[in-house]
Formats: structure tokens, C-alpha cells, sequence
């Protein structure tokens, strides 16, 4: 552990610290470009220069290439240096445009500010510029190369860390092009991260292209909700309107990046159809004569039937305040009748994932650091794109990735994969439960055995299982594996992927609450009467739409608090809007049991864009701000609950009642967040069914999570559906070739649940007698929902 | 794409990339057998390197425009690369240039309209002994004076054309 | 005219390239011989390092003392790769050589291989060079069928292959570690150091990384030995003989092998025909492009490396540039500018925009519309851009423009007060 002294501080660091990062230890910011905390120093751009005065190394060197020894003496600021600096910022300026007006960077420009600390404020150089012409890159980046200074950055963080192939850099000394071979959409799914790492205005968001500036957004740290992950953003908005999403830093979870789901689904926010007004039937009321109307209504159920007559269900996407008052305001009205989530596999496999000790559940800084990962039935692009990117982190380093999945699943990296039938899936969970054993009942289980073994070896290993494949059932296998697979001395983490940002947290709050198949019964025997959905969407989440319709068709009253239209608030009898994320407070446990705090971003209103309707003067007047009757639900409950809607107290309360969620009160939106401190018991669970392919014509129907399209939020972002696909089937040539179909062509899929015309696609990395079809909201598949129980189906010409 | 390159090349170096542990390291090997073929790398040239050597077409490109005697556009039959470094420069590099350009009517970095010579300046070409030199094609001229150049052309028109 | 017996050069005859017939004809292979009958590896090492061999690449860093950091007992692979990119305005020596005799280079080589422990050796040639191509892929036949090369090499066990890799243009492929990324197929952009290529190199194993001349010199010192070796030097301290490129304004132009520490006038005298034209000598650049120029009060100093260094420039790549008297500097500067302003390989700030500011400073200056203040600013980029580059490319760029500012300041202050070139009428 080196120590030495940077401008008269004295610090000591691990050995391996470069000199550079040794003073950012004191906070102390040596200018520089190319260097990146994610992304490492490369000694390219040559601004962060110090002048060594004593020490083994001497004169003005590259703080980035250097690394810090004992008995170093350094000026971050002598003359030498300035002068220095101000000439590399110079020769960057050479071919600079000078740009800055229309420059979408201007504020946050990291060339801006090194141009005005370097002291570079008279151009000497009269010469020529080169200039490029630009390329078109696709929905979400714009591209202007003339503002480039060849930091090399965006290159490194393509092809390196992210493992794009269709982005680099070309040509040689001045004339340097960083782009692709030819015009076309990026095809990463991390190219958003580009954004965030070009230090000038070369490669900026085009969703937020001539928006704003930053002085004039309104910012807060923030958590991204569109999947189970909790990555940290950094919402920005202005007019009402949500205008982009950049990564935050998190160092436990997504580190520095984030996906191109959570950078461009913003949209939903702003979407025109949100419903932005209580409705009483399909009547725009007041909030007092909603809120009067909701009262009443309980009421007379309770009075009439009793407080079982009442449900109640919340869901993943709403915050753990939300979903907790949800459950004091069911349990103030005696009703018991109350779940977390609309799809029951997922409910309890969730619940699973809670029952998981906290000690042993993998952050993603665990996986980025990992020396071994097996991933069972999970595909981190479609369910949790960020876990692709820490495991290339983990293969970059050398780990060993190991896929054992029936369909093709895809990551930026080469790795070991075995195309495992679904019902192989428990037998080689059954094999890695028992690594040390010797003699298995069958090949998968010797399978899942023998990866125990090199588990078992590794010294950082973990277990990955997606909760859609796996079932309750897999989950909880998955979790005692990892157990078995766990060395003396240290563990074998694990990490559960589930289905939304606060799965986890549902989960909690469930305990062993009925599930909503308990509660559709209920519906169906008419002892339910009503029921509230508090940013819920049973009729789009629960697997069989026709019995949800028709069960909810049978209540009295529906209540629906969303801030989506989504397909049960078409159906409510009353509706209340509520706040997206970014426009309140709260909390999210993500899928490693992690409780992060998010801040209010802005206030909830209609876009000026839309309000104004490009109307001038405009013909209407209110009094309130357009658009501005969403309210958090929790605060809602708290005022059906009488009490006051002060999040801290919330909080408080919880972690009183509570003591699983300690920390909650203490937590700040800018920290790590902190893991629930204990398990939620083990849930018991029924056997799942066996299936098997009965019939010759049949295959396994896996509908599974899609990158673009499954999530619900992000598919309302507009900026999203010109990379959304068409509905497809994916079948494994065997398949095609037996059942005579033809590549291309649309063929028909017949299940129990109806009949869909598609695209036949082929691909010989998935599981023979396997048919896989992505759920795409909005197309004709959209009814079918991921992770529902194996099912059958027919693929025939269509 | 496939006119690029013969059947039998192509699978001539298909085989070789598969049998190197280091596939990569072949990349100036298929850019220069498809040169040899077509005088320079068109982008299907480049896209069929990459199909060759399993990387993408933007990997290839990336090291492809990195070499300046890797031709990235068209170019005549014969490219004339005149030394523009320090000894030639000291003994009448420019006056051969210029002298080029009357003599073909065209700037350097432009082609002929017979499509017979492109004319480039090239950076020292290991013939400082001999300067000032130039290189058409494969061969190498030293001590060239302005006045030989016309026949030098001819020299080098006449062996394209027989 | 001091007589001086070639050792590399020996075989150098006007009818074309000799083979492996000539080559044993003449003593060819008995180094080799000596090394793999009579010596172990660590022999080898020891007498290269006694040697006094200095890399003949540019950088002259002492042979042995490189080999000494090498893992030769590395169980692993390990490369050994030949630098013959040769492409530094004013050097063609790698290519005289072979031209003249490839089979020198191989024989160099295998010994190597052999005191390194290495089995796979890249030849690593521009690609101008297909001559020589052509001609070391012949010597590399003929030495394998005569069991020189390959398996077993004259029975000793030590087997060792030799490839050909043709490059395709840019400088920078000479920086070593831009080598090594050029071999394996990524772009030639230079490795930071540490590691060095002795400890993590080719393919991210082992790599011994020497210039053409440096190996061709190995069979010479396995043969005569060290201490013989080191005697053929004029200079006290100096060891060996050196190719010197001669060029520029000389009336007989060539490359010649001379004892190391031969007086760099008496080089241009006796070899160079002397200045041309009857013009007298104004300057020189004493060994490549990349070295500060010396005067006509250095035509005494020795052509070794400790005394060029002495008088504030290198002995590089042994290429004597010689400018006559009628020569503008500024111009000579600028075109020497735009080379490496044109071969920068984009990487760092000072080399890819620092050099074409410095040639747009020349331009300015050379076409007599420089101010004091561009003076200023040319001044201000030496001392910014020396050192302060990712790789030597910019340095070795800025030799000439300190040799510029040190000898003939009053040249350019010249260009600035007529307000235009002095030299040209
Ligand atoms: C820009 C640059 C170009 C170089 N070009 C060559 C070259 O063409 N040939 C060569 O042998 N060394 C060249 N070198 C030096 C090599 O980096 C390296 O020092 C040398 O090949 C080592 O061999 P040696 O020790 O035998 O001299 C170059 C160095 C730099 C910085
Ligand atoms: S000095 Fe910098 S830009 Fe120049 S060749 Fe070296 S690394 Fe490349
Ligand atoms: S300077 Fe022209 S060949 Fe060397």
C-alpha cells in the first residue's frame, strides 16, 4: 500500500492505484478526457499531466499511466502543468467547430469546461479544419463528427465493455472517423451509454436532440423501472415532459451504464393517452367526488357483505410505500383478500426469491467481478439487459459463462451453452443440488452435476436462474443448489431475475397472503365484489385473459390507480391517476433483496408540447396546471388511511413494524441502497404439473420476456417501437424440417388460449420441440404472457 | 461478391483463418489477396473479409483504412507512388511530381482517365540511396531526372497493354 | 580511406542476392553451428551481452541487456519477432541487406531462437519490400531443406520456425509494440508499457522483438566472440560495425558498412563522394529522421552512440541525411514534418494534433508569413510535445525542429524579418 503526497495531502492506496485515481481519492479532479473509472486509462488524450517532484518518477508525466509509489511528491497545478494543459487543449481545438450554440452538450460539455479551466481563450491557429460528414445511427444517437477530440472513449465503451461489433474507429492521425462501416441503426443494446461517455457533442441522445440544457432540466437520482434490476438514472425533464434518462453511478448495481431500455423508455411518462383525470365511469369527476365515490362504495360492500368482499392487488411497479399501505388500508378494512402480483407463478416465485438469506444473493458488482457464472433458464438481454453487461465484465476477466437455457439465448460474449429441454431444467437443477454425489439417474442430472463440481471450484461462482423458466419450483431449487455448490469458506451467490422493480418487495409484504388466483376465484363464486388495482394490470399480466375478464366482469365495483392506459384501466368503473415514478418519491427493492430510494424528478402535468397544441394564443385557460391530477398513490392511501402522506413517517413506520427492512428510514436516493437484512419465509409450494410432448405434432410453447416490447412501461415509449419487432416463432430447424415448414414465411399458432398467425424464424442454438414466441404488447401475441405454466402447442402452415 | 475472389481462394483462406489459433492475424493476408485480385478493397471487399475471417465488416474496416497501401477506393491499372521524404524531397522529388501531373493531366490522388495510372505520394520508400525515387506498380525507380518520365510511362503503358 | 572488412556486407555483390550456397560458401552457418554444437543458451546470452551489441532499430538499447529481461525458461510459447518495417525517411540499410543476403538475417535468428528458448519467429516486412520477401521465403526453403531450419536443426533437438509477415504501410508499425498489434490483426495503435513485450508481447506471450541489422550481427559475435567483436569499434566504448545509410546532397549516394565511431566527415568523404555539386555541407541529419541535425562543427564526431548523444543528437538508424549549403532548414524541417505528421498513428493528443500545428507553424514561417509570435508558438510545442506523447513517434518527430531552434535560429529569424524565405531567389 503505496504512500505519497498530491499537493500536500498525504494518502495511502492500494497497490495498483494510479495517480490519477490516488488523487481523485483526496478530491482531487486531474483534468482529463480519455481516462473512465469503467473503462480504465489508456494515456490517449494526454491532458491529465502532474508534475512529479520527488520519488521514483520525475517531471510532468500522464497521471493516468502512472501508478502511485511510495515517497511520490506531486503538483496537480504547478506552471508546467497549466502551460501543458492549456496546449493540449489548444491542439484539441484545433479542428473543433466552435459549435457551442447549437451544440445539444453546451452545459454538460466535459471539452466546455476543460476549455475554460485549461485557460484556452484565444484561438492562435488560423488554418483550415477538417471536416467529416456524419452518419445516421438510428433511433436513439446522433451523430456530429466534427466535434470530435479522439478520446477514444465511445470505442472503448462499444467494443470493449459493451462488445458491440458495429461501431469503431477508422482511419488514422487527424483525419480519425468513429462510426460504422456504413449508415445504419447501432445494433448494441447498450449504445445509449455512448451518450453518456462521448465527452463532447459528438455522440448525443436524439430523443432529446435540441431540448434543453442541462441548467434548465429538472434533475434527481432516480431508479430506472424496467425490470428487476434497479439500475441508477438520472431522469431530466422540462415543460412536463420527461425529456431523456442518463445512467447514474451505482458501484454495487449497474456501475456506470445503463441499457437502451432504460435510456429511451422514458417515454411513457409524457404519452398522450396517459390518463391524466379521476373518472367515474368514463365521467371526468373531481378528486373529492372520486375519493367520496371510492369511500361510499367500500362502505356498503363491507356494510353489505362484510370486508371479504374487498380485494385488493398491487404489483411489481408499485413503490414499496405504495405497496405497503396498500396493506395497512386492506388490513384497515379487515380484509385479508390481498396480493402483489397478477400472475401467481411469478407471485410465488418471487416469494421465493425473498426467502433467499441475504448474504447470499448476488449484486451485479458480484457477477461483474465473478470467476464462474451458470445461468439457468435466464436471458439477461430479454429480462434484465444490464446482467448481460456485468457478465461480459466477469468474461473479460477471464470467468467461465455457462448458458444451460432452451432458447437461443444471446449475449456480447462467446460463451458455453447447452440447449436444455424445459423439463430437463429441474433434472439439472436436481444434478447441481448434488455436486459431490457420483452416480445420477440421468444425463442431466450428471450435467448439472458435474457444473456443481466446477461451482464448487470456483472461488467467486454464481448461480443465475430466470423465475419465468425456472417456475416457483426452479427457483427454490435453484436457491438450495446454490447452497450445495457454495465451497467451505465462501459462497456460491445467486441471483433470481423477476418480473419487475419491486418484485422483491412485494414479495415481502405478501408473506403468505393469497395469491390472485385466490382472489379470481373469489370473483368467480361472486364472495368478491370488488376490487382495487393499485398499479396493477390484471387483465394484461394474469396468463388466461379470458377467465380475468370475465372475473372481473362479475364485480361490482373495479378501481384502478395507474398512471398507464393500460388494458384493466379500460375496464374500471373508477379510475384515479396516478404519478409515474419520476414525478414522486419512493422506494424499490430490487431482485437481490436491495432497497433504493428514488426522488420526485418533477411535477406531474401535461407536456407544454401537448397542452399548447401549437395554438397560439392558446384557447383555453385553467387554473391549475394542465394535466396535473396524477397524485403518488401512496399518498392517497395515507388519505384514505387519515393519516398524513409524509413519506418519511412511511418509511419509519415500516421499518418498525417491519425489522426485515431495516435501513429503509435512513436511506438517501443517492447511496447504494442497502439488502433487506433477513429472509421472508420459505413459501410452501405445490408440485408443479408434469408435462410432457404428447402428441408427435406438439411442442413446448415458451412465451417469453422480449428486449423491446414485453415490459410494459417502455412499450409506450415511442422512441422504442422503431426497434420493436414483429411477432415471430422460433423453431429449431429439426422442427421446420419435420413439420415441412419454410423459413420467412408466416405460419399459424394454435394453443388453448387461441390461434395466432406469425413469423417463422430459425435457430439451431435452441432446444428441439421447443417453439419460442416472445410476448410483443400491442401485436397479435400480446395476450400471451411469459412465464405462465408449460403449455402445448400446434405450429402448422399458414 | 463472390467475383471477387475465386471459389478456390476463398476457400483457400477459409481454411487457412480456421486453422490459425489467432484468426485475426490474417486480416492483412485476405486484404491483400483481395487487392492482388481487384487492384483495391471495395466495401464488398471488405465485407467479404469479414465474412472470411468471422468478424464484422466495421472490424475489417477498422484496420483496413488504418493502412495507407491498402486501396480503400478504385485506382488505375498501375499505381505511381512518387517518395515525397526528406532524401528524395533533397534531390527533386517535387519537380518529379509536377512533372507527373503534366504528364498524366491529372493531381495527385487522381486516376487517369484511361483508368491506367493513379497517381499518390508515398512516404520514404527504403530507397534513399537511389533518390529520388518512385514506384510504379511493383517496380522500383531510382535516381529518376524529370526528363525520363515520359518514357518510363510508356515503358509501363506498353507492358499493361501487351 | 581507412579499409574496413564487412561483416554483414560480405556477401554484398553487384550481380544480385546471394543464397545458401554462397552464403556457406563464405562461413555462412558456422555461427550457427558453434552456438547449437558447442554453447548452451545462457552462453549465448552471455557473449551477446559482452558483446556490447547495441539495437540497431533507432533506440540502441544494449542486446544482451534486453535478452537478460527475457523469460527464456518460460515453459509456455514465445515469440521471437524481427523488425524489418524499416520505413524512417533516410534508413534503407535492413533493405541493402536483403537484398544481398537473406540467409545472414536467418542464420541470426535461429541463433536467437535458440539462446531465447523460442520456437515461432516473425519476419515482420513493409510491403514495399517484396523483393526481399521473395528473397527470405526462398532462404527460408532452402535452410529448412538443409535441416537449418524447422525440426531438430542439425540434429541438436532445437527446433524453430520462421514466417514471413508482409505488411501493408505506416511507420508506426516499427514502434514495437505497434508491431505486435499489427501482426495480430488489430490496429497498429501502440501498447502502453509496462508490460514490455519481453514479459507480455505477441499474442500476450513472451516476445523478443529486435531489429533486422541487430540479428544479423549474432552469428558474428558467436563466431569472433565478444571481445572481438567489440574491438572492430574505433570508439573506446563502441563495439561492432554499422550500416549507414548515405543520402541526400552527396555525389555518390550508397550504403556502406563502416566500423562503429567512424568521424562523420570522414564518412561523407570516403563513402558519400563528399557534398555534391561542389557545394559545401550545411548540415545533416546523423541517423534518420528522427535525429536532431548535426552542423559543420560536428564533421569531427565520432558515429557512435554516447558521443552523438554528447553533442544533442542520436545515432538512431545509422541514415546520414546530408543538406548542402543552398538547403533552407525551415523547408527541410517542414517537409520532414509532414511526414510524421502524416504517419502519426491518431492516438495521443500531441502527436496527432501537435505535428500538423507544428507544420502549419513551418508553412507559415517557410512562406515568409510567420510572426514572432509563431516562433513563440513553435518553441512552446517542443517543449510540450517532447515526452509528453504516448509513444516515440513525436519525439523522434520533434528532433528536427529542436535541431532547427538550436543551430539555425538565425535562419528563422531570418524567414520572419525579410518575410520570406532567405534561400530562395
Ligand atoms: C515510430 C517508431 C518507428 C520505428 N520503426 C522501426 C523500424 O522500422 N525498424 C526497427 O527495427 N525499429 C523501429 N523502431 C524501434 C523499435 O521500436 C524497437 O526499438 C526496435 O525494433 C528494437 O530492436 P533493436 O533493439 O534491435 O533496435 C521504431 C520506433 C518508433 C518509436
Ligand atoms: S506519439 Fe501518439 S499518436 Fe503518435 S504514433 Fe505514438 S501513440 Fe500514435
Ligand atoms: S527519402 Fe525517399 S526513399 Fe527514402
Amino acid at each position: 500500500m503505496p504512500t505519497l503526497t498530491i499537493d500536500n495531502q498525504t494518502i495511502t492506496v492500494p497497490e495498483g492505484t494510479n495517480v490519477l485515481e490516488a488523487a481523485r481519492q483526496l478530491g482531487i479532479e486531474v483534468p482529463h478526457f480519455c481516462h473512465h473509472e469503467a473503462l480504465g486509462s489508456v494515456g490517449a488524450c494526454r491532458l491529465c499531466a502532474v508534475e512529479f517532484l520527488e520519488g521514483p518518477v520525475k517531471g510532468i508525466q500522464m497521471s493516468c499511466m502512472v501508478l502511485a509509489k511510495d515517497d511520490m511528491v506531486i503538483d496537480t497545478g504547478s506552471d508546467g502543468v497549466l502551460a501543458y494543459r492549456a496546449q493540449v487543449i489548444e491542439w484539441l481545438m484545433t479542428n473543433h467547430p466552435h459549435d457551442c450554440p447549437v451544440c445539444d452538450e453546451g452545459g454538460e460539455c466535459q471539452l466546455q469546461d476543460m476549455t475554460v479551466a485549461g485557460g484556452h481563450g484565444v484561438r492562435r491557429y488560423t488554418g483550415p479544419k477538417r471536416t467529416y460528414q456524419n452518419q445516421d445511427l438510428g433511433p436513439f444517437i446522433a451523430h456530429e463528427m466534427n466535434r470530435c477530440i479522439q478520446c477514444y472513449r465511445c470505442v472503448r465503451t462499444y467494443q470493449e465493455y459493451c462488445g458491440g461489433k458495429d461501431f469503431g474507429v477508422m482511419g488514422t492521425r487527424q483525419r480519425l472517423y468513429f462510426g460504422r462501416f456504413s449508415d445504419g441503426p447501432l445494433e448494441s443494446p447498450f449504445s445509449g451509454n455512448l451518450v453518456d461517455v462521448c465527452p463532447t457533442g459528438v455522440l448525443t441522445d436524439k430523443t432529446y436532440r435540441y431540448k434543453s440544457r442541462i441548467w434548465d432540466l429538472q434533475e434527481a437520482p432516480s431508479i430506472c423501472p424496467h425490470c428487476s434490476l434497479g439500475c441508477a438514472v438520472i431522469p431530466g425533464a422540462r415543460y412536463q415532459e420527461l425529456q431523456r434518462r442518463r445512467a447514474r453511478t451505482n458501484r454495487r448495481t449497474n456501475g456506470h451504464f445503463i441499457c437502451d431500455r432504460g435510456r429511451f423508455g422514458y417515454g411513457y411518462v409524457n404519452h398522450p393517452d396517459r390518463p391524466r383525470a379521476p373518472l367515474l365511469g368514463h365521467r371526468r369527476v373531481t378528486w373529492q367526488e372520486a375519493l367520496a365515490a371510492l369511500q361510499n362504495h367500500l362502505h356498503e360492500f363491507c356494510e353489505l357483505y362484510g370486508s371479504g368482499s374487498i380485494s385488493m392487488l398491487s404489483s411489481s411497479r408499485a413503490s414499496l410505500e405504495t405497496q405497503f399501505l396498500t396493506k395497512r388500508w386492506a388490513n384497515a378494512l379487515g380484509s385479508g383478500q390481498l396480493c402483489f402480483e397478477a400472475h401467481p407463478r411469478r407471485d410465488q416465485a418471487a416469494r421465493v426469491a425473498a426467502s433467499q438469506a441475504p448474504d447470499c444473493s448476488a449484486s451485479m458488482e458480484d457477477i461483474r467481478s465473478c470467476d464462474m457464472a451458470v445461468l439457468v433458464g435466464a436471458d439477461p438481454l430479454a429480462e434484465a439487459p444490464m446482467l448481460a453487461l456485468a457478465l461480459r465484465q466477469a468474461a473479460r476477466r477471464g470467468a467461465r459463462i455457462v448458458v444451460v437455457d432452451p432458447r437461443p439465448v444471446e449475449l456480447p460474449i462467446d460463451c458455453e451453452r447447452h440447449a436444455a429441454a424445459p423439463e430437463e431444467l429441474p433434472r439439472i437443477l436436481q444434478g447441481l443440488t448434488r455436486p459431490q454425489q457420483n452416480a445420477f439417474a440421468s444425463a442431466s442430472e450428471e450435467f448439472g452435476g458435474a457444473l456443481g463440481r466446477a461451482l464448487l471450484e470456483a472461488k467467486n461462482p454464481v448461480l443465475i436462474g430466470g423465475s419465468d423458466l425456472l417456475g416457483p419450483q426452479g427457483c427454490q431449487m435453484l436457491l438450495k443448489a446454490a447452497e450445495a455448490c457454495s465451497p467451505t469458506g465462501s459462497t456460491c451467490r445467486s441471483m433470481l431475475l423477476l418480473a419487475g422493480p419491486n418484485s422483491f418487495g412485494g414479495a415481502m409484504l405478501s408473506d403468505d397472503g393469497p395469491g390472485f388466483d385466490a382472489l379470481l376465484e373469489g370473483m368467480e363464486q361472486g364472495r368478491i365484489k370488488s376490487l382495487v388495482c393499485i398499479e396493477a394490470d390484471p387483465v394484461a399480466d394474469y396468463p388466461d385473459r379470458k377467465r380475468c375478464r370475465a372475473a372481473l366482469a362479475r364485480l361490482d365495483l373495479l378501481v384502478v390507480f395507474d398512471c398507464a392506459a393500460t388494458a384493466t384501466v379500460q375496464e374500471a368503473d373508477l379510475f384515479f391517476p396516478t404519478t409515474a415514478l419520476e414525478e414522486a418519491a419512493g422506494t424499490l427493492v430490487n431482485n437481490e433483496g436491495r432497497m433504493q430510494a428514488f426522488e420526485k424528478v418533477f411535477s406531474a402535468g401535461t407536456p407544454l408540447l401537448q397542452s399548447a397544441a401549437g395554438d397560439h394564443p392558446p384557447r383555453f385557460f385553467s387554473r391549475d396546471i394542465p394535466g396535473s391530477h396524477p397524485q403518488p398513490a401512496w399518498t392517497t392511501l395515507a388519505r384514505l388511511l387519515g393519516r398524513d402522506a409524509e413519506l418519511e413517517k412511511v418509511r419509519r413506520e415500516l421499518e418498525k413494524i417491519d425489522p426485515r427492512f431495516d435501513g429503509l428510514a435512513g436511506l438517501t436516493a443517492d447511496s447504494e441502497g442497502c439488502r433487506v437484512v433477513a429472509p421472508r419465509q420459505a413459501p410452501a409450494l405445490v408440485a408443479a404439473p408434469a408435462s410432457g410432448v404428447t402428441a408427435s405434432d406438439q411442442l413446448h410453447l415458451l412465451v417469453t420476456e422480449h428486449l423491446y416490447g414485453s415490459e410494459l412501461l417502455s412499450d409506450l415509449s415511442p422512441c422504442l417501437q422503431a426497434v420493436k419487432s414483429d411477432p415471430y416463432v422460433w423453431l429449431h430447424p429439426q422442427d421446420v424440417a419435420r413439420l415441412k415448414l419454410v423459413e420467412g414465411k408466416p405460419v399459424r399458432l394454435c394453443t388453448s388460449l387461441g390461434e395466432w398467425t406469425l413469423e417463422l424464424r430459425i435457430n439451431g442454438d435452441i432446444s428441439p420441440g421447443v417453439a419460442v414466441v416472445p410476448r410483443l404488447r400491442g401485436t397479435v401475441v400480446e395476450t400471451l404472457v411469459p412465464g405462465s405454466e408449460p403449455m402445448l402447442c400446434r405450429i402448422e402452415k399458414a | 461478391m463472390a467475383t471477387l475472389l475465386s471459389e478456390k481462394q476463398i476457400a483457400q483462406l477459409k481454411r487457412r483463418v480456421k486453422e490459425t489459433p489467432h484468426p485475426r492475424e490474417m486480416v492483412l493476408d485476405v486484404l491483400h489477396a483481395i487487392q492482388d485480385a481487384n487492384g483495391w478493397v471495395s466495401d464488398e471487399g471488405v465485407e467479404l473479409a469479414a465474412i472470411v475471417l468471422g468478424l464484422s465488416s466495421l472490424q475489417v474496416e477498422e484496420i483496413a483504412t488504418f493502412y495507407d497501401k491498402i486501396y480503400r477506393r478504385p485506382v488505375g491499372r498501375k499505381v505511381i507512388h512518387v517518395c515525397d521524404s526528406i532524401c528524395c524531397w533533397s534531390r527533386g522529388s517535387e519537380a518529379i511530381m509536377l512533372r507527373l501531373q503534366q504528364l498524366l493531366a491529372i493531381a495527385p490522388g487522381e486516376t487517369t482517365a484511361d483508368g491506367m495510372f493513379t497517381l499518390l505520394p508515398t512516404c520514404c520508400l527504403g530507397a534513399c540511396g537511389e533518390a529520388p525515387a518512385l514506384r510504379i506498380g511493383r517496380t522500383l525507380y531510382g535516381g529518376v531526372e524529370p526528363e525520363q518520365l515520359e518514357a518510363i510511362l510508356d515503358k509501363e503503358r506498353a507492358e499493361v497493354e501487351s | 580511406m581507412r579499409s574496413c572488412e564487412p561483416l554483414l556486407f560480405k556477401n554484398r555483390r553487384a550481380e544480385g542476392p546471394v543464397f545458401l550456397e554462397g552464403y556457406r560458401k563464405n562461413g555462412g552457418y558456422q555461427g550457427l553451428e558453434k552456438a547449437l554444437r558447442g554453447m548452451s543458451p545462457a552462453d549465448v546470452r552471455e557473449e551477446v551481452k559482452a558483446s556490447g551489441l547495441r539495437g540497431r532499430g533507432g533506440a540502441g538499447f544494449p542486446t544482451g541487456v534486453k535478452w537478460s529481461f527475457f523469460p527464456s525458461d518460460d515453459a509456455g510459447e514465445k515469440y521471437l519477432v524481427c523488425n524489418g518495417d524499416e520505413m524512417e525517411p533516410g534508413t534503407f540499410k535492413d533493405r541493402q541487406l536483403l537484398l544481398a543476403d537473406p540467409h545472414h538475417l536467418l542464420e541470426g535468428i535461429i541463433i536467437s531462437c535458440y539462446a531465447l528458448g523460442i520456437g515461432t519467429a516473425y519476419i515482420f516486412l513493409r510491403d514495399a519490400y517484396r523483393e526481399c520477401a521473395g528473397n527470405l521465403e526462398r532462404a527460408i526453403d532452402e535452410a529448412a531443406q538443409a535441416g537449418l531450419l524447422g525440426d531438430d536443426i542439425l540434429g541438436s533437438g532445437f527446433s524453430c520456425e520462421i514466417h514471413v509477415h508482409r505488411s501493408a504501410g505506416r511507420y508506426i508499425c516499427g514502434e514495437e509494440t505497434a508491431l505486435l498489434n499489427s501482426l495480430e490483426g488489430l490496429r497498429p495503435n501502440p501498447r502502453s508499457k509496462p508490460p514490455f513485450p519481453a514479459i507480455k508481447g505477441l499474442f500476450g506471450r513472451p516476445t523478443a522483438l529486435n531489429n533486422i541489422e541487430t540479428l544479423a550481427n549474432i552469428p558474428h559475435i558467436v563466431t569472433g566472440g565478444a571481445a572481438w567483436y567489440k574491438s572492430l569499434a574505433l570508439t573506446e566504448q563502441g563495439a561492432g560495425t554499422k550500416l549507414y545509410g548515405l543520402a541526400g546532397h552527396l555525389e555518390t549516394p550508397c550504403c556502406v558498412e563502416a566500423p562503429i565511431g567512424m568521424p562523420l566527415g570522414e564518412l561523407i568523404r570516403d563513402f558519400g563522394g563528399g557534398v555534391w555539386k561542389n557545394r559545401s555541407f550545411k548540415a545533416c541529419l546523423p541517423g534518420g529522421a528522427s535525429t536532431p541535425y548535426l552542423t559543420a562543427e560536428h564533421l569531427d564526431v565520432a558515429l557512435d552512440y554516447e558521443p552523438l548523444e554528447q553533442v544533442g543528437t542520436r545515432l538512431g538508424t545509422g541514415g546520414v541525411v546530408v543538406f548542402d549549403d543552398r538547403t533552407c532548414m525551415v523547408a527541410a524541417t517542414l517537409n520532414l514534418l509532414r511526414f510524421f505528421a502524416r504517419e502519426s498513428c491518431g492516438w495521443c493528443t500531441p502527436c496527432r494534433d501537435g505535428l500538423p500545428l507544428v507544420c502549419w507553424l513551418l508553412e507559415r514561417l517557410e512562406r515568409g508569413e510567420g510572426t514572432r509570435e509563431d516562433l513563440t508558438m513553435l518553441q512552446e510545442q517542443l517543449s510540450h510535445i517532447n515526452g509528453r506523447s504516448f509513444c516515440a513517434l513525436a519525439l523522434g518527430a520533434m528532433g528536427p525542429v529542436d535541431g532547427l531552434l538550436r543551430h539555425f535560429a538565425e535562419e528563422v529569424e531570418d524567414h520572419i524579418r525579410m518575410g520570406r524565405c532567405p534561400l530562395q531567389d
